[in-house]
């Protein structure tokens, strides 16, 4: 009762999870155009996420599995369905995520058949996975009823029904570790439980066995999503898109949302994306800047590129920043790889490197 | 004629025996600007009184145009031609642009009419984009230091002095100021100029003249000066290298964020302000007057209430919050230093121990049943020999103190909360060169001891000297955010107009 009144009075204040506002974009998420100057190593059609085994590079393409190998891809295998998560596994193995349904693990990347498959019940979108401590994989299921692709419809339906598993590849049991979160999106080991990002909630959660999610990280400007251990401690966080007044509003507006869904095509509804600019019909909030007295037309961004560096205690030390104007937008996924940061740069399709000497030092300066 | 417009000889004015100005020997030549550069507590103010006739000198001799005069009131004065535009300006708030300049020059009949025509002319013929129909109170401190001057012109004053004339103008005003201050100087006026910005004094003045403890030290053209040389001359001692002396070669990192301002709104003032606070690090606030830094912080610490609906979001270690009034913020640990100490920071005839106790009685919303005189002297004593304000003693009141002490005592009335986030804004304005090393000595440590610090300033080499990071406000929202290691004065600058 106190729950629906405090409910009440915050979507009536504009208050709690009500509110319209975004943080900013400052302290060590100032924005730059790092991601600008990185590196494309390989453009593909529909990039997904990365893993290294054995010193080379896997990269998730659509339904395909490609190895890099200097500047020239190579196909190792193809599934039937869209890979939507990778994971190296000791010992030159590889785990992956299909349709976000089913997790199958090979002994390596060309294996014929995989080595252990869970196809649990509750398996629905699932879209990262990362290996713990103990050589079990933990993976994170976005939704219950949207599909990986879906996950624009997954915000605007405002669910919250994330989950984090645990997989345990010796006695091949799922184990269910967290559910309720806002859109669970990647994760990573943290001394004994597992930082979880939660889209939706715009926060890092550290998911424990026996315990309730304990907040890490909160208030992001943006969608945080898939995370991969840093070396020199720490992690690196990649976040899909920028939040925005816009989207904030139209959250708290069901109305609208409904007949949005119901009536105009997914690529053209108020919704974050992961590219824009490719089309007139994309929705523009109708703002304007005053500059020197001169009023002037301006529209949020609709898509954005973010990495952001962790400590190990999870909090951000420095950001690298694609921003408005540039191209390498929509990042899914950064793995560190031979002291390069390689990102997947879903937006235009690129697989990106970054040089990594420096790059601490020019941020901490 | 004489090339000498206004001198003094031997200049002497005691208070309660203590002299205010010693023996001063001070010459003002026709159509120069002549800067009057000290501490606080120098005699700058006492002898440019002494010059408008607020007060009369005890011992000593004053001549304008060659003739001994000796005025006795300001009425006197301006007779003689010497005209003073206060620091606190002189002007009736509820009276228009026009009345104020009339004022005391009103004829049998006036006509309403014909005093705005006269002034629309007056104003314009200065180049003064004032609307002489506006009523003061609702004008700029730039505004109100325009028709302070102009009121002065219309006097046909021959000597001008003003006192710390740019200390409440942004940096755009100030240049216009200068512009007026050369036209004047042109016109044949004589201009005596008090400013504690010393690169204001070595910009507009053709003299200087430095007074220390009441008694002249220098005066020579300004051109033989440069910044180190009147600091030295001032106080005696080299401060070049610890007052806004030498660019940061390292910034702290940040800590935790202590505060979040999201999308924060209060009409006309503050448009959509979002930034965040860290702690362990010196955050300064740079912008115009207008810009909505003062009204964000204030709103932040409870003094101003923010809009109600849809006014945005602050969130204190990550938790939101919304004070209605100082008191609770205060709990929360957040300080506010006010930029105008006078109006807020002080109960000016209560003793300094009872202003930093009220400081400590303010952590408590509710009050306290029994106050303790004891406690109020012991806590007031050991703050008062922290901060080294310098006063006779520690009943000594606050009106009492000069301006850097004064601010000081506002800082211990903050401090004594131990509050985690400290607000400091304009903490050097009106304050002497000795004041301000101390004061800014004290934020580098709070910094260093790991409180989130805010510096709001108007004052680039302050906010480039202090600042870890620096945000630029403008138009009521931040709209740039610098490390120190990469700010300029030009960049800071361009951020804040453009």
């Amino acid at each position: 009762m106190i729950a629906a009144v405090r409910e009440f009075a915050n979507r009536f204040l504009g208050r709690g999870d009500a509110t319209i506002t975004v943080p900013s974009f400052d302290g060590a998420l100032k924005p730059n155009q790092k991601l600008e100057s990185a590196e494309t190593l390989l453009t593909c059609e529909a990039p997904e996420d990365l893993a290294t085994v054995g010193g080379n590079l896997l990269i998730a393409d659509g339904p395909r599995l490609l190895r890099l190998d200097g500047g020239t891809a190579s196909e190792v295998r193809s599934f039937d369905r869209s890979i939507s998560a990778l994971c190296a596994l000791p010992g030159g193995g590889v785990a992956v995520a299909l349709g976000g349904r089913e997790v199958r693990l090979y002994a390596n990347p060309s294996a014929e058949q995989p080595s252990a498959t869970f196809t649990d019940a509750a398996f629905n979108a699932i879209n990262a996975l990362a290996l713990a401590d103990d050589n079990a994989l933990i993976a994170t299921d976005g939704s219950t009823s949207c599909g990986v692709d879906d996950w624009a419809r997954d915000l605007m339906e405002l669910n919250r029904s994330g989950r984090v598993f645990r997989l345990d590849p010796a006695s091949k049991a799922v184990t269910r570790l967290a559910q309720g979160l806002g859109h669970a999106f990647g994760s990573c080991a943290h001394g004994n439980g597992v930082l979880v990002s939660e889209s939706w909630r715009h926060r890092l959660v550290l998911v424990a066995p026996g315990a309730a999610p304990r907040i890490v990280l909160a208030h992001l400007p943006v969608y945080p999503s898939r995370l991969s251990k840093a070396s020199g401690g720490g992690y690196w966080l990649t976040a899909f898109t920028a939040r925005t007044q816009l989207i904030e509003f139209v959250l708290r507006e069901p109305a609208y949302r409904k007949r949005m869904m119901a009536e105009i095509d997914p690529a053209y509804w108020v919704a974050p994306r992961l590219r824009s600019g490719f089309s007139f019909k994309e929705p523009m909030q109708g703002a304007h800047i005053k500059t020197m007295g001169v009023i002037k037309p301006w529209a949020p961004p609709r898509s954005y590129g973010l990495v952001i560096r962790l400590n190990a205690e999870g909090q951000p030390l420095y950001s690298l920043h694609s921003r408005v104007d540039g191209i390498n937008h929509g990042i899914v996924a950064a793995i560190e790889m031979g002291g390069d940061l390689v990102m997947i740069a879903k937006g235009p399709g690129r697989v990106l490197r970054l040089p990594l000497a420096g790059l601490a030092e020019e941020f901490s300066s | 004629m004489s090339e000498i417009m206004l001198s003094l000889r031997k200049a002497t004015k005691l208070y309660a025996g203590v002299p205010a100005i010693d023996g001063v020997d001070f010459d003002l030549r026709r159509g120069e600007i002549h800067a009057l550069v000290g501490e606080n507590g120098a005699g700058k103010s006492t002898l440019t009184k002494v010059m408008a006739g607020v007060v009369t000198l005890t011992s000593g001799t004053m001549t304008v145009d060659g003739a001994d005069v000796a005025p006795r009131t300001p009425l006197e004065a301006r007779n003689l031609g010497i005209a003073m535009v206060f620091q606190e300006n002189s002007l009736v708030p509820t009276m228009t642009v026009a009345q104020n300049l009339f004022l005391g020059q009103e004829k049998f009949y006036n006509r309403l009419r014909g005093i705005y025509i006269a002034a629309q002319q007056f104003l314009q013929s200065l180049n003064f984009d004032v609307t002489p129909t506006a009523t003061v109170s609702g004008l700029g401190a730039a505004k109100k230091q325009m028709v302070e001057i102009a009121r002065a012109v219309l006097h046909r004053a021959k000597v001008i002095i003003f006192d710390e004339p740019t200390a409440s103008l942004t940096p755009e005003e100030k240049k216009y100021f200068f512009d007026l201050v050369r036209d004047l100087k042109k016109r044949g006026v004589s201009i005596v100029f008090i400013s504690h910005a010393l690169e204001e004094a070595l910009l507009l003045a053709d003299r200087i003249t430095v007074l220390r403890d009441g008694k002249r030290v220098v005066t020579d053209d300004a051109a033989k000066f440069d910044r180190a040389a009147i600091v030295q001359a001032m106080v005696g001692r080299d401060l070049s290298n610890t007052l806004y002396g030498a660019r940061k070669s390292t910034v702290r990192p940040a800590g935790a964020r202590v505060l979040t301002v999201q999308n924060l709104k209060m009409a006309p003032m503050v448009k959509n302000n979002s930034l965040s606070v860290f702690a362990g690090q010196i955050t300064g606030v740079f912008g115009l007057v207008g810009a909505g830094r003062t009204e964000t912080f204030k709103i932040v610490s409870g003094v101003l209430k923010r809009d109600f609906f849809h006014g945005g979001e602050i969130l204190l270690h990550d938790k939101p919050v919304r004070y209605r009034v100082p008191a609770p913020a205060v709990k929360a640990g957040i300080a506010y230093v006010t930029e105008d100490r006078k109006v807020e920071g002080f109960f000016e005839t209560s003793s300094i121990a009872r202003n930093i106790y009220l400081g400590l009685l303010s952590k408590f919303p509710k009050g306290r049943m029994l106050l303790s005189r004891r406690e109020t002297d012991t806590v007031g004593k050991s703050w008062i020999e922290k901060l080294r304000v310098r006063a006779i003693g520690d009943h000594a009141k606050v009106v009492e103190l000069s301006g850097g002490n004064q601010q000081k005592v506002v800082i211990a009335k903050s401090l004594v909360q131990e509050p985690d986030l400290i607000i400091f804004d304009e903490p050097t304005r009106g304050v002497d060169v000795g004041a301000i090393v101390e004061i800014h000595e004290l934020i580098n440590q709070l910094a260093d001891e790991g409180k989130a610090v805010v510096v709001i300033s108007s004052y680039l080499p302050e906010i480039m000297a202090l600042s870890d990071r620096i945000l630029v406000s403008r138009q009521g929202k931040v709209v740039e955010e610098f490390s120190a290691l990469d700010a300029t004065e030009e960049r800071i600058m361009y951020a804040a107009i453009h």
